[in-house]
């Protein structure tokens, strides 16, 4: 339970952290290129000195940081959408969001109601993309996260990102 | 789509994907017999490319999302009694809304916790932010009023609701002055203190969470970080964690290092805070960095000076000139103590920070110790110059440094080849003992000046290799122990000094002159006046001899025989002396030194009963001090006390009530009420109150002033001695015989405690007790007793001295009552021949002389003589008991 609440904890912070340097982002010129894995580098620089990160290694700090990297993003893009259609709620149902298809907000959405399918048909899976897309980790360290060889990992991860770039690309 | 189905697809796609694209289909066919489920397996493979086009689309999705503004939230209209209006901001936990009560018709802030489901940290957080604001209530605090739960299961509260702007946006109109910011930033600290007092760290203190009402209330805002002290409920990781939330700009090291956090953290912010206010701008430029850079910057660079920044491009430049060099000086200490990255360092508490600030805004030395070398003995020097000799014995500690420093360094200056180093050398010394040598003890508040001495000779005495640094310092801190009253440690430096200075440079050299002129000073505080006058003649001679044409040098010790020959009573010879150094000052411009010369000058006029010469010689001094220090200081108030000293000789208690009220308005603001040197101005102040009457409004003024020095120096201090001589003089004005004698008793005993009985001061309290014997017509008693003083004074002083003379006379006097008046003669004649030597016609003392003379004449029967003291004898005057000053 104390296990749990320390995670907890931890997740909070990186959340936060990402979230801030995520805002961050604005003001800066269009040029800047940060992009999800970019930006969990960045959160992990900032947090890797605070000291219940630093007992956790660099490989734990991604993974939870890409679980909230994944938060962050689908967050702002579900503010950006309802935003975007004027809609006085903060959450929008997925459903009601195929008029403004093909914007990155949808995108991100559509990526993350894809993986929370995936979870539920492979877990692995799931958080085998959660850590290549939102935490920037390399296969050898998933492989190591996942207790299997590198290889595996590759072959696993082919067959996530082909039945998440079929699904992605039928219409629903 | 099912697990079972998923599990299907993923065996199919990991046969085939390593197969030639033209077999896969083939294969496929042949390992299922679903032709949907080979469809859709045909159709992954044909995604199955070696590019990250996926990876690729996500990130560019992913920086166009975080490239847009932030969006405004849209909330749900009602929380409880409360309808949202527009949003008044957003922070890293939640949202604010300006509100309505409709019921009540009042307005209000609410807050609502964003994403609550994220993490029961955040939940846990924001309601601890609420428990802070309801322990706050505090003006400079925004009040909390309610709080709830919506029907979601979001958490929210209401809060005042504060119409103001930003500090900083506050501030940028051009009619804020930097005293103007300077009184706001203390606001904020006080808000900020009484957090801390109830245990409550803010975290998170930047201008954008401190408000300013358009009637210019200070607001403290966003407490959403802050931190309980000493509870058990959270573990430490939540502490340094919640830093992480924390504004950069703001942040303290220990903050970016992920170390515990406490008061010295919101000291820090403040420090920040602060610069801001000073210079329009953050101290370190974060805006084109990235994190790691920011932070290396935050926990590794000084930031620059805010006098210098203030004057630079880029900050509103009118405010750099607004205020002088000084005013900047003590600016920079007050801001980069603040800002120091070792909190131990740091101002101990906000509360240290606010008196530092109220001594900026009222132009007193800061508490706070600075780094910069140069800076605390500028200070002194500018505030303090000459203040030891214009002041009297009594004299403030502080005060007294400036003083012996600038005549010491002035001393090195003069010096010849190796000066300039060895300037740098003593200055340096110095400012170590400001410095305290201690680092971790942080600002020194309550520094005692006795301590920072103490150090010094410590450290004075491990010198060795530099002899003649060794010879000036112990010079200088044997000095600043005189003025303190140690007389006996100021002995064993001063005469080490000359001891040091005769065997490095011989008997003829410059410094041992001014060694033996200083060591001669002593002496005539020790009362041991024949050695005192030895000493400063010597002196004067060698520096004559050995600088003929320094006419600095040469004024000095001159000055100083004029001041010893002043404590002998040798007036007449004293004053050509000091006329002489005032002279040899007055070429070129008016100097502080010119002034206290003729401030010396002016006493010893007054002393001689010279009043016209006094007064006219303090005004003098009084124009060139307000020229150099200004309305309020204390060289002000002490010329004011001196001519409110003349005024009372002349018997104008009512002028002279006016100028000690306006030296006391100086005196008690800048030394403080439970001061010696207040309790010396308030002793004064109520004589003449009492000389006008009003015995019990006076006497109450004379009592505070014992009750301080009693309080300060212990109750057998001779300052205590003073001020029971002033108690006594006045009940015996009263005719309150009892009270006079048991005044003057204690006094003489204190006296012989700390003198002995062979000093004058104690021939003066018994002199004192005899006076109250004869007003009480009890010559029996007054008799011996004005004989023995009349020994003791021609002993400790000399036959010819002014208090000898004032003690025939009263002997004389107490003859006369006795109706033995050729015993009388020959007193009273031997007293006013010394008194018409000295001092002027006018004197009480002559008066008294010349009518008992009139007296004793006429009973031997010698009418001719009678009628020619008769004729001397010009308007009565009035008799006080006690002699000197």
């Amino acid at each position: 339970m104390e296990a749990r609440r320390v995670l907890d904890e931890f997740f909070s912070a990186t959340y936060k952290e990402l979230c801030r340097l995520a805002f961050t982002v604005k003001g800066n010129a269009p040029s800047v290129t940060l992009s999800p894995t970019a930006l969990v580098h960045e959160a992990w620089l900032k947090l890797a000195k605070s000291p219940q990160v630093a007992v956790t290694s660099r490989l734990h700090f991604k993974r939870i940081a890409a679980r909230a990297m994944r938060e962050v993003l689908v967050e702002a893009a579900r503010r950006r959408n309802a935003q975007k259609r004027g809609v006085g709620v903060i959450l929008l149902t997925l459903d009601d969001s195929n008029d403004i298809s093909g914007s990155p907000e949808q995108d991100v959405l559509a990526l993350d109601e894809a993986l929370q399918e995936l979870a539920r048909l492979e877990p692995h899976h799931a958080a085998l993309v959660e850590y290549r897309f939102f935490g920037g980790l390399e296969f050898g360290e998933i492989a190591s996260a996942l207790g299997v060889s590198e290889a595996t990992v590759f072959r696993e991860w082919r067959v996530a990102r082909a039945w998440l770039k079929q699904r992605l690309g039928q219409p629903r | 789509m099912n697990a079972g189905r998923y599990k299907q697809i993923r065996a199919l796609f990991l046969g085939a994907m390593e197969l030639p694209k033209a077999r896969q289909q083939e294969y496929l066919r042949t390992a299922c017999p679903d032709a949907d489920l080979v469809a859709e397996v045909l159709a992954m493979l044909e995604e199955d490319e070696p590019d990250d086009s996926l990876l690729d689309g996500m990130a560019r999705a992913a920086r166009e999302i975080f490239a847009q503004p932030p969006p405004v939230l849209a909330m749900p209209g009602q929380f409880g009694p409360y309808r949202l209006g527009k949003l008044l901001g957003e922070g890293g936990m939640g949202v604010v809304y300006l509100a309505t009560r409709d019921d009540i018709g009042s307005q209000a802030a609410i807050k609502i916790l964003r994403e609550a489901w994220l993490s029961p940290v955040r939940r846990d957080r924001f309601l601890a932010e609420q428990k802070t604001l309801a322990q706050l209530n505090h003006p400079a605090i925004a009040r909390i009023y309610d709080a709830d739960t919506s029907a979601d299961g979001t958490p929210w509260f209401a809060m005042e609701y504060v119409d103001g702007a930003p500090l900083t946006t506050y501030v940028a109109e051009p009619k804020f002055s930097i005293d103007g910011r300077l009184r706001l930033f203390r606001s904020v600290c006080e808000a900020v203190q009484f957090a801390h007092g109830h245990a409550v760290i803010h975290r998170d203190l930047k201008p954008s969470n401190i408000l300013v009402t358009a009637a210019g209330d200070v607001k403290l805002l966003d407490f959403g970080i802050a931190k309980q002290l000493g509870s058990s409920g959270q573990p430490p990781v939540e502490t340094r964690t919640g830093l992480r939330l924390m504004t950069p700009a703001y942040a303290a090291p220990e903050q970016i290092r992920g170390e515990q956090v406490g008061i010295h953290t919101d000291v820090y912010a403040l420090g920040v805070i602060l610069y801001e206010l000073l210079t329009d701008r953050l101290p370190f430029d974060l805006s084109a960095l990235s994190l790691g850079e920011a932070e290396r910057l935050i926990l590794e660079r000084e930031p620059e000076r805010p006098s210098v920044m203030a004057g630079s491009a880029g900050s509103r430049g009118a405010r750099r000139a607004d205020l002088g060099k000084a005013a900047w000086a003590d600016l920079d200490v007050l801001c980069l103590t603040a800002m120091r990255k070792d909190p131990q360092r740091r101002y101990r508490s906000v509360d240290a920070l606010i008196r530092d600030v109220d001594h900026y805004l009222s132009g007193r030395p800061l508490d706070a110790r600075p780094d910069k070398l140069g800076y605390r003995l500028g200070k002194f020097v500018r505030r303090n110059r000459r203040a030891v000799s214009a002041t009297s014995a009594a004299g403030l500690a502080f005060a007294v440094m400036g003083v012996y420093f600038t005549a010491r360094l002035e001393t090195a200056r003069n010096t010849a080849v190796a000066a300039v180093a060895r300037m740098q050398r003593v200055q340096q010394f110095m400012l170590n003992l400001f410095e305290g040598g201690d680092k971790q003890s942080g600002p020194a508040a309550g520094l005692r000046v006795s301590t920072i001495i103490d150090r010094g000779v410590k450290q004075a005495q491990s010198l060795r290799a530099e002899p003649e640094v060794q010879a000036e310092l112990y010079l200088t801190l044997g000095s600043l122990y005189e003025k303190m009253g140690n007389l006996a440690q100021a002995d064993t430096l001063l005469q080490s000094s000359l001891d040091r200075r005769r065997s490095l440079l011989g008997s003829d050299h410059l410094e041992t002159g001014q060694s033996l002129v200083a060591l001669g000073l002593l002496r005539a505080e020790q009362a041991r006046l024949d050695e005192a006058e030895t000493l400063v003649r010597r002196g004067l001679e060698t520096i004559e001899r050995a600088r003929p044409r320094d006419a600095g040098a040469t004024a000095e010790a001159t000055a100083a025989l004029g001041k010893v020959l002043t404590s002998r009573g040798s007036y007449a010879k004293a004053v050509p002396l000091l006329e002489q150094a005032v002279a040899l000052q007055s070429r070129g411009a008016p100097t502080l030194d010119l002034a206290g010369t003729l401030k010396d000058l002016s006493d010893t006029q007054f002393y001689a009963g010279h009043y016209d010469a006094c007064e006219a010689l303090t005004r003098r001094a009084l124009a060139i001090h307000r020229d150099f220090v200004g309305d309020r200081h204390p060289l002000v108030a002490d010329d004011l006390i001196n001519l409110g000293a003349v005024q009372f000789q002349r018997g104008r208690y009512g002028d002279a009530e006016r100028l000690y009220r306006q030296a006391l308005a100086i005196n008690e603001p800048w030394y403080g009420e439970d001061n010696p040197e207040t309790a010396s101005t308030l002793s004064m102040l109520g004589r003449a109150i009492v000389f006008q009457g009003r015995y019990d409004e006076g006497l109450a003024l004379s009592e505070r002033a014992l009750a301080i020095q009693e309080h300060v120096y212990g109750p057998n201090s001779p300052r205590v001695a003073n001020v029971l001589n002033e108690l006594g003089t006045v009940a015996l004005q009263r005719n309150q015989f009892d009270d006079a004698e048991a005044r003057f008793r204690r006094m003489a005993e204190i006296y012989k405690s700390a003198y002995g009985e062979h000093h004058y001061l104690y021939a003066l309290a018994l002199a004192n007790v005899a006076s109250v014997y004869l007003a009480e017509k009890q010559y029996a008693r007054a008799e011996p007793m004005f004989r023995d003083a009349v020994r003791r004074y021609s002993e400790a002083l000399s036959p010819e001295d002014m208090n000898t003379a004032i003690a025939q006379v009263k002997l004389g006097r107490t003859l006369v009552g006795e109706k033995r008046y050729a015993e009388a003669e020959g007193h009273t004649m031997a007293g006013y021949k010394i008194l018409i030597k000295q001092t002027s016609p006018t004197v009480s003392w002559i008066q008294t002389a010349l009518k008992d003379l009139t007296v004793i004449y006429e009973a031997l029967g010698q009418p001719e003589k009678a009628s020619e003291f008769r004729v001397l004898e010009g308007a009565k005057a009035k008799e006080p008991a006690g002699g000197g000053k």
